[in-house]
């Protein structure tokens, strides 16, 4: 796959697909794990929560995807008005 | 004699001292100095350790039911030139960062071992050893002299490079850090004319009105002396000079750059600005910014001293909210944590730097568009800096995780900004925490050994390296699992349950929380998830060869420019004036001329005889009338 002669596992798309379902599988056990927690034994497992929201199921989860999402594409836009070619400082 | 000799040595002082016998060992003739600088650069962080230990050890054992944070375990006071110096003070907030620097100064020491040049050799430990004897400095005298040593020191791994570009980074580096301490003794002088003291933050922790020892901000002296910390904390708009220099300095001189500096800011903070609530928004800020140049840069050591910044971003919040007036309990959690933070911060953050220095070492270049599949060439250093991101991401079984969680359950339960003002702290820190999954967790490793396979075949990096890196790796896996060690020398020790925990004394901490790991588990793969989502779109920011501006252009594009305008403007002003002087001049004389010109000119004419005698008579007609008058 690579074209070098050293074709690894990770070279095949296939493996890379396991790879992120494998992510996706361990997303959504965590997701469950929240609800079921929430669910059994909320009182103790938010215990140590300082903000409501954080006891939202879920809460983390949403926060985490959309903030990464955020930066990455705030980034994008800042780059338009920051990127110089490499040689701008001439050093 | 020698016992009262080294006792007035401060700890860091063996290595500043050490290595003054490197040039000398380069007169043996053969090759045998090479050995023997190695095992010198080995053998002086091992000597300085025990000194220390030393050191800490003369005060004998602290009173019983003493408040760890307050008891001075050993101090050595002296007077120069009229004033109080105290050049030696071990605390336990001290002893921290003496411990994590002779850490890093050892790892540092042997991934720089094939080093085969005195000149780095000397600048590194040198400069490990200032950072260390400023941490223990008690009094801000002794703390500006070290703050210069590191600064002088510190150069020399930048310019070590010996070309042209990296002599005007260091250059620049220098007046900063040089500039830095001088506010600082500036600062200091103005304090001692205020206050009548030099002393640096002995930390009250009980009366508020005890607390003699924190600065404040209140005047002149305590202002300058936090920009002079702020500059070397890398604060907002201050920052620059750190993502200028790191990339610039050498393979191994950015490992040894990315542990003292920065830390030895935060360590300073602590001591003198413990409790500032200015401090919170500064860090939160400081979290933020740098994550988006961080996801744009293409120079991976860049990256990193983005990432870098970043970092002490949380660990200034935890100084801001260390307020022992209003909460205690709070104040100590967030002194803890800025203190564990620090600590397990220089392991994972030099991992980093030594993972993207091998790339360097071997590969050539450290842009990200040129690199991709090193996975295959360099497993080791791959799987190393893989622990170093995980670390660094705060995921549950590695050190960040059980140290950062300090500082961000303070953070949660603080009340020390009035109105929304911890609520945008909490969102800020937690956006900030997805960022550090971007740069530091997937960006550094998936571009570097992952991603695109550049076709680049290069050798694993050399075996000292490699030691270096799984020592640092082991210390960040044990770190996470089994964060005990490191919580029982914390400036409060940390005890593993609740009931055990004396109010004053000691702390009940557990990171281990179910909530906690889920929580944070569900931010770190939502974010990873997120992430593939975007490659796998094509909605990822490529990495492309480019220059990203920051605030560094304002010294290295706009003030040149400014100067060369004013340079032009007074040119331009001065030939102006000239030319019209001249003319003005020119305008005169040409008169002068005219006047006295043989042709034509009133007063070159020549005067006929009778002419003078026909004035003369009317005259002396006018004088006889106005005589009669």
């Amino acid at each position: 796959m690579s074209g070098h002669g050293d074709g690894r596992w990770l070279d095949d798309d296939k493996n890379v697909r396991l790879i992120i379902k494998a992510l996706a599988v361990a997303c959504v056990l965590l997701l469950l794990a929240d609800v079921a927690l929430t669910v059994m034994d909320g009182h103790h497992y938010h215990h140590h929560t300082h903000y409501s929201v954080e006891r939202i199921p879920a809460f983390y989860a949403l926060f985490g995807f959309l903030a990464y999402a955020g930066i990455v594409t705030g980034a994008k836009q800042l780059r338009k008005v920051l990127k110089r070619p490499e040689d701008y400082y001439d050093e | 004699m020698t016992s009262s000799l080294l006792a007035q040595l401060p700890p860091g002082m063996i290595l500043v001292l050490g290595v003054l016998a490197m040039p000398l060992l380069r007169l043996i003739p053969g090759g045998t100095w090479v050995r023997l600088q190695q095992a010198l650069s080995l053998i002086l962080p091992v000597v300085s350790v025990l000194h220390m230990q030393w050191i800490a050890g003369l005060g004998g054992p602290s009173p019983v039911g003493a408040d760890p944070l307050e008891v001075v375990s050993y101090a050595w006071s002296t007077e120069m030139f009229g004033y109080t110096l105290t050049p030696i003070r071990v605390d336990r907030l001290a002893l921290v960062w003496g411990w994590v620097f002779h850490l890093a100064a050892l790892l540092s020491a042997i991934y720089a071992l094939h080093v085969k040049d005195t000149l780095q050799q000397v600048a590194g430990l040198s400069y490990a050893g200032g950072a260390i004897a400023a941490v223990f400095a008690g009094d801000l005298i002794t703390l500006f002299v070290f703050w210069e040593l590191t600064a002088i020191t510190s150069v020399f791994l930048i310019w070590a490079n010996r070309d042209p570009g990296s002599i005007k980074v260091g250059l620049r580096y220098l007046i900063i850090q040089v500039g830095s301490g001088v506010l600082l003794l500036a600062g200091a002088i103005i304090r001692f004319f205020e206050e009548g003291t030099l002393d640096f933050g002995q930390i009250a922790t009980g009366d508020p009105l005890d607390a003699v020892g924190v600065i404040g901000i209140e005047r002149i002296g305590g202002l300058l002396i936090l920009v002079a910390f702020g500059i070397k904390a890398a604060f907002p708009l201050l920052h620059n000079w750190l993502q200028d220099a790191y990339p610039k300095a050498t393979v191994t001189g950015t490992v040894f750059l990315s542990a003292f500096t920065t830390k030895l800011a935060i360590y300073a903070l602590a001591r003198g600005y413990c409790g500032e609530s200015v401090l919170i928004p500064v860090g939160v800020v400081m979290t933020l910014f740098p994550i988006f140049f961080a996801v744009i840069e293409n120079d991976l050591r860049r990256v990193l001293a983005y990432s870098l910044n970043n970092q002490l971003g949380y660990m200034v919040v935890g100084v801001g909210l260390a307020d022992f007036a209003t909460d205690p309990e709070v104040a100590r959690l967030a002194l803890n944590g800025t203190a564990a933070h620090a600590f397990a911060h220089i392991i994972y953050k030099g991992l980093l730097f030594m993972s993207m220095g091998a790339v360097l070492h071997r590969v050539g270049t450290i842009k990200a568009s040129e690199l991709g599949g090193l996975y295959k060439s360099m497993p080791l250093s791959a799987a190393f800096c893989i622990i170093a991101s995980l670390s660094i991401s705060g995921f549950p079984l590695f050190s960040g995780f059980t140290t950062k969680s300090m500082t961000m359950t303070a953070a949660f339960s603080s009340h020390a900004l009035p109105g929304v003002g911890m609520t945008l702290v909490f969102v800020g820190l937690l956006i900030a925490s997805a960022g550090v999954v971007d740069h530091s967790g997937i960006k550094i490793p998936f571009f570097s050994f992952f991603a695109h396979d550049s076709g680049k075949r290069v050798k694993e990096a050399p075996l000292n390296m490699l030691v270096a890196m799984g020592a640092a790796a082991l210390i960040c896996f044990v770190l996470g699992v089994y964060p005990q060690p490191l919580y029982d020398i914390l400036p409060t020790p940390v005890v593993s349950s609740a009931e055990a925990a004396v109010a004053g004394q000691s702390l009940y901490y557990q990171p281990y929380d179910a909530f906690h790991v889920v929580s944070y588990l569900q931010l770190l793969l939502f974010a990873a998830l997120a992430f593939v989502i975007m490659m796998r779109k094509g909605w990822y920011p490529a990495e492309i060869r480019a220059e990203n501006l920051d605030t560094d252009w304002i010294y290295r594009r706009a003030g040149p420019a400014v100067v060369r305008w004013l340079a032009w403007v007074i040119s331009s002003a001065r030939d102006w004036v000239i030319a019209r002087a001249l003319d003005a001049v020119g305008w005169v004389l040409g008169h002068v001329h005219a006047l006295h010109s043989p042709r034509g000119g009133l007063l070159g004419e020549p005067w006929p005889t009778g002419a003078t005698a026909k004035w003369a008579t009317a005259l002396l007609c006018m004088y006889l009338l106005l005589s009669y008058l």
